[in-house]
């Protein structure tokens, strides 16, 4: 596929990085050099010093010719300029950062399309959707879901209290579990658990699994204390904080700490009446106490600043909070802030990025789709005609150490992956893999 | 630190090409039924047995590659790719010593073309054909070569690889991935590769068997002939003009060339500024020199602008064929066949040298500056073919025209020390810095190197080495910063 990517910010070279990785062709654009310097020697692509918005830079790059152009400068009227532009030369599909939620409405859809712009990613409306829904389970970090919900893809920190602890996963398989867990993070490391591997506390396990038994999940993984969220707290009145205002749901009372005083007026014209806006400093401690911290389920750090946020959170915790959400924006320090026990953590450019991955290979022709969780990727094959893997049940296939297949969609019905499962043709299915080469599962199923 | 087993790996798969390389001069040797069967026999399992060795040596390797290893593995390239070039060699003993064959070798995959053999009529095909063949390969560079052939060998590091054997000043790529790059670049080159030799035969009536080599060393611009008398002995006009033609073109960037033929870009190619110059020194040079051919030497017209362009060209790709002996031209004409001989082809070409692109920018700047004496204020921008140079391109370009000529001046040192006289010496030095072949006096276009003592042997394939890969790339390793874990 050839892809130009127009502005190597944060999102533009976080999206160059995992595309480079899959031999796309792909063309990154930036009027600014020392952007495209890391880029550039780090990944195979081609660099492009230049204005995007110039049509003479579009025509040189290949947008003419290109199967997508992703327009994800910082200034959204320029990006829809790119991509009506590169539309009108001939790209076949486009797709622009935009920083107005208005835009986004369906009703408007159709301006779009009439303009040449297939779709539309706004990063501060993702995030605050991805903080809204780990509201609703709060007990979950992270969450995916595959073939529109048929499997859905959890990860849950376990606690001494879980129920699952300290057992060899082939014998928690006999009792007839509803689940299939297809990874392990401990102590830094991801691993492929085997039937001899335990779950011991403090884990993050990953669950494959279907919507309806998230709850008997729940209860296996000692989650009960865990009340549902009524009250949230969030520090930093950013664009994210607006947005996470908007789309959290009207039943949850939220109240924004913000520092600016100028801008804590501003807030309250942007948000409506239940979100209650006040003016002070987030890291202050007597203040969160006044405002009642210790009766909120969730604390959320949306500050512009990482360190902030971290602390924040920890402060929180360690004052009884739950749930707590930093937003972080230094890939370096997710690693690490997720060591430190803070709950979920949301990082603005992969969320972005992620979504117009997984827009891309929605559309994409090719019968792999793959995304990371913590180090590990998962990969969705369509099983072929004749594949390798419909021969034997999933026990006797002889799948490469480090891979597991952990469920299937078939006529859009996800069902779980055990040993006897058998693959069809023409089913997709979801392997989990650490450290491997694509393309020795991709023999499997081709 | 290096990461020995991932460069071993990678070495490994760049000697399984050659061992495949070797077996096909085998099967070649076994058609011409000449004694030189037995040593390619035995260097196919030589290259066999090191390749398995490298590969084992290689297991498991981390699929990391660092700055570090990118730059050591090119070099090593070479430096094995010599060895197993000269197993040939040494196994059929038409090449005595291992000094001599090692020179052999190192001007073979340089492409340079200094030869050490005096008996080329006497030589087996298949033998004649492996020389030929190595300067084919190291004319496009075996990096290159490789990374066409098996696109998947580096895994992500090939990135790295192939910004360090990039010739030139400034990158370019024509596709966004270097796999792809790499295919369509070596696509061209197997065109022009063709066309030569379909050229040679049909209007130059040469035989299959030197078509085919003689495009291979005109195309990578390596200069080694299937006779003693290089292109002299043919005294054919037809294939002379042929080959003016293919050894321009081979001097060419084959960016440019791939968007000329193939994007049937016109324009890129005119608007150039290093194909302007290139084009615009050789017609210059020609002329005078064929002027004086004319004048003074008794040619006819057709006769002195010939051998002129043909010996120019042949001296600015740095080919190094010889259709004319050039000393016994006009003297006053050596400077500026020496001069053609320093400045080379353009970047991206298979040719060697300074590079026409570096001497555009330093008379671009040098004008500049002098302009800036009138202007104290004014801004001057240095621009190639329409783009600004940024400034880490220019000190770049002024260290490696510090060490180009430190190196120069090595060289000539180097070779007074082992003996070689004083103009013979620095003609040398420049002849295998810039990969060119042919010098002055004993080392001149109708005589072999064979004259030179050991060490100046030695001498010579070192220059021939760190003039093809452009100096930076070999120093980088004999800095202690590099071989520091946590270097400065």
């Amino acid at each position: 596929m050839k892809i130009v990517i127009a502005g190597a910010g944060g999102v533009g070279s976080h999206l160059a990085n995992l595309l480079s990785r899959e031999k796309h062709d792909i063309v990154l654009i930036d009027p600014d050099e020392s952007k495209l310097e890391a880029p550039g020697s780090r990944l195979d692509l081609l660099t492009y010093n230049a204005s995007a918005t110039s049509i003479q830079t579009l025509k040189d790059a290949g947008a003419g010719t290109a199967d997508l152009v992703i327009a994800v400068t910082t200034d959204a009227s320029r990006n829809l300029t790119i991509c009506m532009l590169s539309h009108t030369l001939g790209a076949k599909k486009t797709v622009a950062r935009i920083d107005n939620a208005e835009y986004l409405n369906s009703r408007y859809q159709s301006y779009f399309k009439g303009m040449g712009i297939d779709s539309l990613i706004y990063p501060e409306r993702l995030v605050a959707q991805e903080i809204a829904d780990s509201m609703k389970m709060s007990w979950v970090r992270q969450s995916w879901e595959f073939h529109d919900g048929a499997l859905e893809l959890i990860g849950v920190k376990v606690r001494q209290n879980a129920l699952i602890l300290n057992q060899k996963l082939k014998d928690l398989g006999t009792n007839d579990l509803p689940f299939h867990v297809v990874a392990i993070k401990r102590r830094g490391r991801t691993l492929i658990p085997r039937g001899n591997d335990m779950i011991l506390a403090g884990d993050l396990v990953y669950f494959m699994t279907m919507q309806k038994n998230l709850t008997q999940i729940h209860d296996l993984c000692g989650k009960e204390g865990y009340e549902e969220i009524r009250n949230i707290t969030i520090i930093g009145g950013g664009e994210v904080a607006v947005q996470a205002a908007e789309v959290i749901p009207d039943h949850m009372a939220v109240k924004i700490i913000e520092i600016n005083e100028d801008r804590a007026k501003q807030l309250t014209a942007l948000v409506n009446d239940r979100i209650m806006v006040i003016h002070g400093d987030g890291r202050d401690m007597s203040l969160l106490v006044e405002e009642d911290i210790k009766k909120t389920q969730a604390f959320v750090a949306l500050t512009g600043n990482a360190e902030t946020n971290i602390l924040a959170c920890l402060a929180a915790k360690r004052m009884g909070v739950r749930k707590t959400v930093a937003m972080v924006s230094n890939f370096d320090y997710v690693d690490m802030a997720e060591s430190l026990d803070i709950g979920t953590i949301i990082n603005k450019k992969t969320v972005a990025a992620g979504h117009i991955y997984q827009m891309m290979l929605d559309a994409d022709v090719y019968n792999l789709k793959r995304l990371t969780v913590s180090s590990a990727d998962v990969v969705e094959f369509i099983a072929g005609p004749k594949a390798r893997a419909t021969n034997k049940e999933i026990n006797d296939l002889d799948l490469p150490e480090g891979a597991t297949i952990g469920g299937l969609v078939r006529n859009g019905e996800g069902i779980l992956a055990s040993g006897s499962t058998r693959i069809e043709e023409g089913d997709s299915v979801v392997v989990f893999c650490v450290d491997m080469d694509v393309k020795k599962l991709e023999r499997f199923f081709n | 630190m290096l990461n020995f087993r991932l460069i071993a790996k990678i070495l490994g798969s760049i000697v399984y090409i050659e061992m495949g390389l070797l077996f096909g001069c085998t099967l070649l040797a076994f058609f011409y039924e000449e004694n030189d069967l037995e040593s390619f026999i035995l260097s196919t399992f030589v290259a066999l047995g090191l390749g398995l060795l490298l590969n084992f040596a290689g297991r498991n390797a981390l699929k990391v590659m660092s700055r570090r290893d990118g730059y050591m593995v090119v070099c090593l390239t070479w430096i094995v790719s010599t060895l197993v070039g000269m197993l040939p060699y040494l196994f059929s003993s038409e090449i005595p010593g291992f000094t001599n064959a090692f020179f052999e070798s190192m001007s073979g995959v340089t492409s340079t073309g200094s030869t050490v053999m005096d008996n080329i009529e006497s030589c087996p095909h298949a033998l004649l054909f492996w020389r030929s063949l190595t300067q084919w390969i190291g004319g496009l560079g075996i990096i290159l070569f490789t990374l066409a052939l098996l696109p998947g060998i580096s895994m992500g590091g090939n990135l790295r690889l192939f910004a360090a054997q990039c010739t030139g000043p400034l990158q370019m790529k024509v596709q966004p991935r270097i796999a792809g790059t790499a295919k369509w670049i070596f696509m061209v080159y197997l065109f022009l590769t063709v066309a030569c030799a379909f050229c040679l035969f049909f209007w130059g009536h040469m035989n299959v068997f030197d078509s085919i080599n003689h495009a291979f060393t005109c195309i990578g611009t390596g200069g080694f002939s299937t006779h003693q008398d290089s292109i002299a002995f043919y005294h054919s006009h037809a294939i002379e003009y042929i080959l003016i033609i293919f050894m321009f073109l081979a001097g060419v960037n084959y960016n440019l060339l791939y968007f000329f033929g193939l994007r049937g870009k016109f324009k890129t190619l005119f608007k150039d500024t290093e194909f302007k110059w290139y084009t615009l020194f050789f017609v210059t040079v020609s002329l005078i020199c064929a002027l004086s051919l004319y004048l003074e030497n008794g040619f006819s017209i057709e006769e002195s602008l010939r051998a002129s362009a043909f010996q120019v060209i042949s001296l600015s790709t740095s080919t190094g064929y010889c259709s004319n002996d050039y000393m016994l031209w006009a003297p006053k004409l050596l400077p500026l066949l020496f001069l053609a001989m320093f400045i080379g082809g353009c970047s991206g070409s298979s040719a060697g040298g300074f590079k026409t692109i570096r001497v555009v920018m330093l008379q671009k700047l040098a004008r500049n500056e002098i302009k800036k004496i009138m202007h104290p204020n004014a801004v001057f921008p240095l621009r190639i073919s329409g783009q600004v140079i940024a400034t880490p391109v220019k000190i770049t370009l002024g260290a490696f025209t510090a060490l180009y000529f430190a190196t120069f001046f090595a060289g000539w040192l180097a070779f007074m020390f082992c003996g070689v006289p004083f103009e013979e010496a620095a003609v040398g030095s420049i002849s295998c810095l810039s990969n060119m072949g042919p010098g002055l006096g004993s080392m001149g276009p109708v005589y072999s190197w064979n004259g030179l003592g050991l060490g100046a042997k030695w001498v010579a394939s070192l220059l021939m080495f760190v003039g093809r890969l452009e100096l930076l790339s070999v120093y980088v390793i004999f800095t202690r910063a590099f071989w520091k874990s946590s270097g400065v």
